[in-house]
């Protein structure tokens, strides 16, 4: 399932504001590091889709040999996790976690609550399928938020920041959480981040972005 | 190079709706204005003028009190919404920093939902010679003959129109002020200059004025000119309370082409072609003013007064709170007691005896229109937020302003921009050529022209507030653009989306001239049946119509504030069990 950025630049107007070239292996956490405005943020748009004028951009986005280019974000099959942990307010946490996964795929709705439920128990959260996700704690949100993400079976994962928000202690245990559970699914990432210690843990290639 | 994100057929659709609303905006307007620029120019064939030609303006010029008519409705226009505009930043600048500021915007409210002509119709409660404030103000019957001296209702220079047209405007220029102080850029820019300017020494009402008006403003002045071009041209608030000989010149049109003689079209059509030039003029004058007032305010910048003359300004905020307060208390009580009173002797502050007559006589009457203006409000305002919540959906995510949107947004100041009394004739004429018997659709349209200007300000707001993240997130769990739509977007944003319908069924409500016209007085609806009971008999029929008036738009915001709080909200019961593992998870985490 490796992630291949082929040849990849990206410019804004004319100019050029970043180019790439790397393949992130199936299980490797790829960190992307750079000062603002160096286009980290930029980088992961294109991969997911939802990139826009003034920026555009050349060479080829690849998943397992398939170009993403000419496919919806929707259908790209690239999760994406943010600072915030982004669930949605109006649905409790298991149908958060339901909401993402794949609709063919459970025979029944039945069966689908059980898969949620089974993944929350895998992580000690279980129990909490009905509570409001307002309710939650910070680093029950962030967790939810990657089981949420996991759960629509992604073949590649973009974080943008994902721990920048918690606090240093939570920081540490939530990052090496997340990390663990990609590795344990095989699922190439990529990373940006601003902290060092984050690309460290991520144990996989390290690109430096140059700011413009 | 691949720039533009690949589109879906969800994406045609919005686009498509799109384009229907530009369609809706543009097309009854300009149709409008041509309907009424051809037999200004003397080409109306049903009474056989078919030439081109100026002579019909000539004549106009001729009419006795034209030029009174048009100074009138100039004056009363530019002094309204020049006045407005200073009180409405006045009470921004001196409670913009404060919790007031929502008390301010609840006080406010019942003036901003009450239609045009119930606020006229309230006033003239008051303010008549045998209104609230004259028996407040007589003690004895025998003062009778001098109270009517006092009274400045129905005067020649037109001042309680202005009264009217300011107490009404300020609230809506105060709110649309404070949605763009709130829009999330602006807000952090607003907080950093005021810490700039505290640190400078400056007070908070200066820091208004000095830095924070000159970013808000420009963002206003769109609106604030929609507000301008209907205080110049609008017919029911100097229908109710304005002079009658001369009036002013939108009422005189109003007169004109529903005369009997049809040639008198002509005339009117005319009149309204210079009603257009008069809110043309109005556009220009209060630019002159404001660039009066940018240029007198950077030498006022520049002499660094750390003070605005803080305590005139705070007390005028406190005395306009005050006037507001005690308008809005009187007028409920006065409206409410006549529509019970069996009799009411001047000068007496309450009514001798109650009676439900009239209101048993107005339930009976007041079906038909009731139920005619609950179906357009809630056929128009649903189908404009249908249509508006496509077109804002239409826009790709993360993208720059493009030539298209500033066509839109230009496009939704256009029914605001060009006097309604001008357009809505042409308009008319236009529909019973083509099809002369939809009377419901025309008047659909006529609506639907006005409301989709306001339920698209409302939800842009949100709009632009809204986390995209969300949607990113969403569409990256691989559901479809059109289930992120009705799934996500929709539920999280659904306080803002009946917010906005609640308005556009307010606009609907208090339609007017729309409705009058484009039905040609066939479909009755509350605010047209208010406003010929205000010229009729029954004081006490027309205060009930009021209340219905004020009632309506009430209930329709009171209804979204209670279904945002129930619609899609997860259930909350957090049972024993649930709590255990919340103490589990806490030691876990």
């Amino acid at each position: 399932m490796a992630l291949t950025l082929k040849e990849l630049k990206i410019f804004k107007g004319s100019a050029l504001l970043l180019s790439l070239d790397v393949t992130v292996k199936d299980g490797e956490i790829l960190t992307v590091m750079g000062p603002s405005g160096s286009g980290k943020s930029t980088l992961l748009q294109v991969i997911a889709g939802h990139l826009n004028t003034p920026f555009s951009f050349s060479g080829s986005i690849l998943i397992d040999g398939t170009d993403l280019a000419s496919k919806s974000p929707h259908r790209r099959g690239v999760g994406v996790m943010f600072q915030d942990a982004l669930l949605f307010e109006h649905m409790t946490v298991e149908q958060n976690i339901m909401f993402a996964m794949p609709s063919g795929k459970y025979q029944s709705i039945n069966k689908k609550r059980e898969a949620a439920a089974t993944l929350l128990e895998a992580v000690e959260l279980g129990g909490m399928q009905h509570r409001a996700v307002t309710s939650l704690s910070g680093g029950q949100q962030s967790r939810i938020s990657l089981l949420r993400t996991l759960a629509a079976e992604p073949q590649a994962v973009l974080l943008d920041e994902p721990f920048s928000k918690l606090d240093t202690a939570l920081r540490e245990q939530i990052r090496e959480w997340t990390f663990t559970q990609l590795r344990e699914r095989n699922i190439p990432a990529l990373l940006v981040t601003h902290d060092n210690a984050d690309a460290v843990s991520a144990g996989g290639q390290i690109v430096e972005l140059l700011s413009c | 190079m691949v720039n533009i994100a690949p589109q879906g057929s969800f994406n045609r659709v919005t686009v498509g709706a799109k384009w229907l609303l530009l369609c809706l905006l543009i097309i009854p307007v300009v149709a409008g204005v041509v309907g009424v620029f051809l037999p200004a120019m003397g080409y109306f064939p049903a009474i056989g003028a078919n030439q081109f030609d100026l002579s019909v303006f000539a004549a106009l010029l001729d009419v006795a009190d034209i030029h009174t008519m048009i100074w009138l409705s100039l004056f009363t226009g530019v002094a309204a919404t020049v006045t407005a505009a200073l009180f409405a930043f006045v009470l921004l600048s001196v409670f913009y920093r404060s919790r007031m500021l929502s008390r301010l915007q609840i006080v406010l409210s019942p003036f901003l939902v009450l239609p045009h002509a119930g606020a006229a119709i309230a006033l003239v409660f008051l303010l008549s010679p045998s209104g609230f404030f004259a028996r407040l103000f007589t003690f004895d019957s025998s003062a009778i003959a001098s109270a009517n001296e006092g009274v400045f209702l129905f005067d020649s220079y037109g001042i309680s129109i202005i009264l009217a047209l300011v107490l009404k405007e300020i609230p809506f220029i105060l709110l649309m002020a404070i949605s763009v102080m709130s829009q999330p850029l602006i807000q952090e820019k607003i907080n950093g200059y005021f810490k700039a300017g505290t640190a400078l020494g400056y007070s908070p009402i200066a820091i208004f004025f000095k830095l924070v008006l000159p970013i808000v403003f420009p963002q206003i002045r769109l609106p604030l000119l929609a507000v301008l071009v209907f205080a110049v041209s609008n017919v029911e608030i100097p229908l109710i309370l304005g002079p009658n000989d001369p009036s002013t010149l939108a009422v005189a049109i109003l007169h004109w082409f529903n005369h009997i003689d049809l040639s008198m079209r002509l005339q009117a059509s005319s009149a309204a072609v210079v009603q257009v030039g008069i809110a043309v003029f109005a556009v220009f004058a209060m630019l002159a003013v404001e660039k009066g007032f940018t240029f007198y305010g950077k030498k006022w910048l520049q002499r660094g007064k750390r003070q605005a003359t803080d305590k005139a300004i705070s007390a005028t905020a406190y005395l306009l709170l005050v006037v507001y307060v005690v308008l809005v208390v009187s007028a409920v009580y006065t409206l409410i007691a006549y529509s019970f009173a069996k009799q009411w002797t001047f000068p007496n502050i309450i009514p001798a005896d109650l009676t439900m007559l009239h209101w048993n006589t107005v339930f009976d009457a007041v079906l038909t229109p009731l139920s005619n203006t609950l179906l357009l409000g809630v056929s128009v305002s649903f189908s404009a937020l249908v249509l508006v919540l496509l077109t804002l959906e239409s826009e790709p995510l993360n993208a720059a302003k493009t030539r298209a949107s500033l066509l839109l947004s230009t496009a939704l100041f256009l029914p605001l921009l060009v006097p309604g009394v001008a357009f809505l004739y042409g308009l008319v004429w236009f529909q019973q050529l083509i099809l002369k018997d939809a009377v419901w659709f025309h008047v659909y349209v006529a609506h639907m022209v006005y409301v989709i200007p306001y339920v698209y300000l409302s939800l842009a707001v949100a709009y632009r507030k809204f986390d995209n993240r969300y949607e990113m997130v969403a569409l990256s769990l691989g559901t479809s653009p059109m289930k992120v739509f009705f799934l996500v977007k929709i539920p999280l944003l659904i306080g803002p989306i009946l917010v906005a319908f609640a308005l556009g069924l307010a606009i609907s409500f208090s339609q007017y001239l729309p409705t009058l016209l484009t039905t040609g007085g066939a479909i009755s609806t509350v605010t047209t049946e208010a406003v010929a009971l205000a010229a009729g008999s029954s004081a006490r029929l027309s205060a009930a119509y009021v209340v219905i008036q004020a009632v309506m738009p009430l209930c329709g915001f009171g209804l979204a504030w209670w279904l945002s709080n129930v619609l899609f909200k997860p259930s909350t019961n957090i049972t024993s069990t649930n709590k255990s593992s919340t103490g589990k998870s806490v030691r876990s985490v």
